[in-house]
């Protein structure tokens, strides 16, 4: 096991190597560079920049290199100096920007996991145990429900309906006077009270999804032979459950880990800008938006590695759920 | 428009001359500091952590008079940004504290920091004379060093700048700033610049108040020899990056980045625009220079605190959940309207009007340099153009998009401009398809068997127009009504909608058939004249190879025809003439000459935008211009906005 693991980790180095140079090649790929776009959002505001100031730019920016020369130079500053490079809109270090929002990032990815599967386990198992109840119709429908609504639609409504009949605020993870102070208990606190509404609103779509998903694997194990077997052999219809069919029903749940973190990183953009949350999602977009390459790349690589070690650990698990699965 | 906002008796004549008032205001604008102080600071002041506020205050500060009434204390204003490359709207409510302002109808340049100057009769030479006794928020004097350092060891550092910015240079020659006293300083001009006292009142003429000598010297290889171990040590690559960072620039988000740089302006930032921040705070300036009619020091808010939303729909929100206190950025588009009149009372808001300083809604560009040699000559055919122009319904158009709140026009100066010339603003916009027809056949565009013109060379007659839909959704509801119109009289059209970075890298490379902008100059044709003949280089989008040789004197681009060549003389001419009179009379040579070129086609005339004041904020005009030369609401000094519970 401990051989399996340390080869997994030596073909993420050149895994993450190629994943960096196609993100830094995508970015490069859309018309025009970060200085196009600053000359864009000034002259919309009817403002003339000198020809001369936009070639100086794109030269301190370094934008006159060809793209294997910009690519190296970022590479070599990460791997030497852990310098991701500087965002040109900012003029601040990268590294400065992306930490917090990661963490942030973290927090709300693992409590909708969490949120997630504490929904979409018990009743996808209820469904199948008691398939055509009143109870499995209701879930049926709620799931249906769940995944036509779009999460940002939901997030608005809610946000409405907070904000003009409640005249609660509800943008953002924390209230105004945490917004900037530095970690408290209290903060946590404050977060984990704004934390439930992204939740739930994330959490809807993909519990949806996840409770069929159980549901039919369920369905799958229920009528095998090894169920009735030890059914015959006396053992209770709780443990039976838990002990056989369930474990072989979380293999798909274990197996998607690898796409959950950068999922429920990408999938929250839309809703993290409706709810104005300070995760790395809006960052991210907004760098992208304005070409602002370094921290773009910075995201994109981190969300790369974040899938890799992701889809080690369902491995990993995944060898130690399913009886099935054996390493030779 | 103009006579909604010249309510004072001001005429529009006083505006581009600039100096009537003056000297009036100068003098009356002085009364001793015996008013009061923020209580916050005066509790300071008395625990010895401030000097009292006669020390903090100039001898004579500079009096404004409130708009409604003598404010009161305290409060935090409340305010949305966006949250990215939005560092312009912070400058709009802060950093307007240049040596001279705009009055409130943007007819005329007042005092600011500057008390009174001179003018040489040439208009080479401006001497200013400072109020004495001005402090930086830090406490730290502000005198003609200040002004010399920024201009001399910033602006005309070629390393920080690899050119001077447009405004203090003429003829290709930087302007000299010297020092006469403490309090005095001149600026000298290779030629004239008839024109640099209303530029000095724009925003792009901070630069002088910009950088405080004793804090920015320090990023300066001239009095800092270690400067690139600092940079080193910052964590950035040159002293430049670093000098930027720290003193920020006009408008680049870093100048609001950095809590500890000083400056003028009534409120200082406590909370940076960094990346990533979710909301800007700045609090009051103890220092600030200016005080009420009753000696009271501004400004009267303790705080203004900018949140920064993603999303337009959750600005929207906020402010018809009464959570902002003024807002028309974002969100003073028409189709907004609706909603935040039926809101006005759950809110707590009214309504803030907005006087366009702009001239046409959407200004067509057909590329008259286009590299297709077929599509050049179609483009450049005036007849062609004129035939599209009239085959155009304008008026469906205006009531479809703009609820009716406009009317036809084609470009120039709005009909109150004293410069309005009629043929330029009204031609070829009366809607006749059958003329256009006629035209089109006369012109040797003939129809197809499918009902579609076809070129002299047989190729279909089509084209396409540039849209940035996310920056203007309105004109891509406009272009789909054009294409319905030009597809009855045989002309194929797409709206071609692309994102922002690839309408201007086509535009650069000279690879558009036609685009679509705001036409500005309706109120400052000064100012912005890119549609009256070739001066933009981003902008005027009908011939940017043109725009190219008038900015680089001939060294770029592709030589212009006779009749922009004599208008950009002309322009020249205008720009060095410092009698009002004689330069309107050059500027209307040039928009005949335009009206007669008929290269730009026009729809409506601009319509005015909207915006929320909260029902507690006093102070505050309900109708001003909208203009970035007029960097609205700062002209109307949010210094004085007052809360009224």
């Amino acid at each position: 096991m401990l051989v399996f693991i340390a080869k997994r980790f030596l073909w993420m180095i050149p895994s993450l190597f190629a994943v960096s140079f196609l993100a830094f090649v995508l970015i490069q790929l859309p018309p025009g560079d970060y200085v196009t776009t600053y000359i864009a959002t000034l002259a919309a505001s009817n403002e003339i920049v000198d020809q001369n100031t936009a070639a100086q730019l794109r030269e301190r920016f370094g934008l006159g290199d060809p793209m294997l020369v910009q690519y190296f130079k970022w590479m070599w500053g990460i791997l030497t100096r852990g310098d991701f490079g500087i965002s040109f809109e900012w003029q601040q270090p990268v590294s400065d920007l992306i930490w917090e929002r990661m963490a942030l990032t973290l927090v709300l990815a693992l409590s909708t996991l969490i949120a997630t599967w504490a929904i979409a386990l018990p009743i996808g198992v209820y469904s199948a145990v008691r398939k055509y109840s009143i109870g499995d119709y209701f879930f049926t429908a709620f799931t249906f429900f769940g995944l036509a609504v779009p999460s940002f639609l939901l997030a608005l409504v809610l946000m409405y309906v907070a904000a003009v009949e409640f005249g609660q605020d509800v943008g953002g993870l924390f209230s105004p006077e945490y917004e900037n102070a530095s970690w408290s208990f209290a903060k946590m606190v404050d977060l984990f009270s704004h934390l439930w509404l992204p939740v739930i609103i994330l959490a809807v779509s993909s519990t949806a999804s996840l409770i069929r998903v159980m549901r039919a694997n369920m369905l799958d194990e229920l009528p095998k032979p090894y169920v009735t077997t030890a059914r015959a052999k006396g053992l209770s219809e709780f443990r039976l459950l838990m002990k056989y069919p369930l474990m072989i029903a979380l293999n798909p749940f274990i197996s998607t880990i690898a796409w959950l973190l950068p999922n429920l990183i990408s999938g929250s953009v839309v809703v993290a800008i409706v709810l104005n949350l300070p995760t790395a999602a809006p960052l991210l977009l907004q760098a992208l938006m304005a070409q602002d390459m370094y921290l773009a790349g910075a995201f994109v690589l981190l969300i790369c590695a974040l899938t890799l070690i992701g889809s080690l650990i369902s491995d990993i698990l995944l060898a130690l759920v399913d009886p099935r699965i054996r390493l030779e | 428009m103009a006579k909604e906002i010249l309510s004072r008796g001001v005429t529009r004549r006083a505006v581009l001359g600039g100096m009537a008032g003056v000297a009036a205001l100068s003098i009356a604008g002085r009364v001793s500091a015996a008013g009061g102080e923020a209580p916050a600071l005066a509790q300071l002041a008395k625990d010895g952590k401030l000097p009292p506020l006669a020390e903090r205050l100039p001898k004579k500060p500079m009096v404004v008079t409130p708009f409604e009434k003598v404010g009161t204390y305290g409060g935090s204003l409340r305010r949305g940004l966006r949250g990215s490359s939005d560092h312009n709207g912070i400058l709009r409510m802060v950093g307007n504290q240049s040596l001279v302002r705009w009055n409130l109808d943007f007819t005329a340049v007042q005092p600011n920091l500057a008390e009174r100057w001179e003018v040489s009769d040439d208009a080479t030479q401006f001497t200013f004379h400072l109020i004495e006794g001005v402090h930086w928020s830090d406490g730290h004097p502000f005198t003609a060093d200040d002004v010399v350092f920024a201009i001399e060891d910033c602006v005309k550092n070629t390393e920080l700048y690899s050119s001077t910015p447009a405004q203090l240079a003429v003829a290709g020659k930087p302007v000299t700033v010297e020092k006469i006293d403490d309090y005095t300083v001149k600026f000298t001009f290779a030629a004239a610049n008839a024109l640099y006292l209303e530029n000095l009142a724009t925003p792009l003429g901070q630069h002088p108040t910009l950088f405080p000598k004793h804090y920015c010297s320090q990023f300066l290889p001239k009095y800092n020899p270690n400067i690139e171990a600092d940079a080193k040590k910052a964590g950035v690559t040159s002293w430049t990056e670093l000098f930027r960072s720290r003193c920020g620039d006009i408008e680049i988000p870093s100048r609001w980045g950095n809590v500890d740089k000083p400056t003028l302006d009534p409120w200082v930032v406590k909370e940076p625009y960094a990346g990533g921040a979710t909301r800007v705070v700045m609090t009051r300036n103890p220092y600030f220079w200016q005080v009420d009619t009753e000696g009271n020091q501004l400004p009267y808010i303790d705080e203004i605190n900018f949140g920064i939303s993603q999303d337009v729909e959750s600005l929207m929100l906020n402010v018809i959940s009464g959570k902002i206190d003024i807002q028309e950025r974002h969100i003073s588009v028409l189709a907004n309207k609706p909603t935040l009149s039926k809101n006005m009372e759950k809110g707590d808001y009214r309504l803030l009007t907005l006087v366009p300083s702009a001239s046409q809604q959407c200004q067509i560009y057909f590329n008259i340099t286009h590299k297709d040699p077929a599509m050049r000559k179609m483009f450049a055919d005036k007849a062609f153009r004129q035939a599209l122009s009239i085959g155009i319904n304008r008026q469906e158009l205006i009531d479809i998009v703009y609820f009716g709140q406009s009317e036809p026009y084609q470009a120039g100066p709005r009909p109150t401009h004293p410069w309005y010339n009629e043929k330029y603003a009204r031609q070829f916009t009366e809607f006749d398809a059958d003329k256009a027809g006629a035209m089109l056949d006369e012109a040797g565009y003939k129809k197809g068997s499918d009902g579609f013109r076809l070129r002299p060379d047989g190729q279909k007659v089509f084209f396409s127009i540039d849209v940035i839909p996310t920056l203007y959704p309105d004109l891509v509801d406009a272009l789909e009504l054009v294409k319905a119109h030009w597809a009855q009289i045989g002309v194929d059209m797409k709206v071609n909608t692309i994102e922002r970075a690839l309408y201007y890298t086509r535009g650069d490379d000279n690879a558009h058939d036609a685009a679509v902008w705001p036409g500005p100059g309706g109120l400052d044709p000064m100012l912005d004249p890119r549609d009256f003949f070739a001066f933009h280089p981003q902008g005027s989008r009908y011939a940017i190879p043109w725009t190219l040789w008038y900015t680089s004197n001939g060294a770029r681009g592709e030589e212009p025809p006779e009749s922009q060549k004599k208008r950009m003389k002309l322009f020249d001419e205008a720009r060095s003439t410092a009698d009002l009179d004689k330069r309107g009379a050059i500027m209307k040579q040039i928009f005949d000459i335009a009206a007669e070129e008929f290269e730009t086609v026009g729809l409506c005339l601009a319509v005015g935008g909207f915006g929320i004041i909260r029902n507690n904020l006093r102070n505050v005009p309900e109708k001003e211009p909208d203009s970035w030369s007029w960097p609205n609401p700062g002209p109307a000094m949010p210094q004085q906005f007052t809360f009224t519970s």
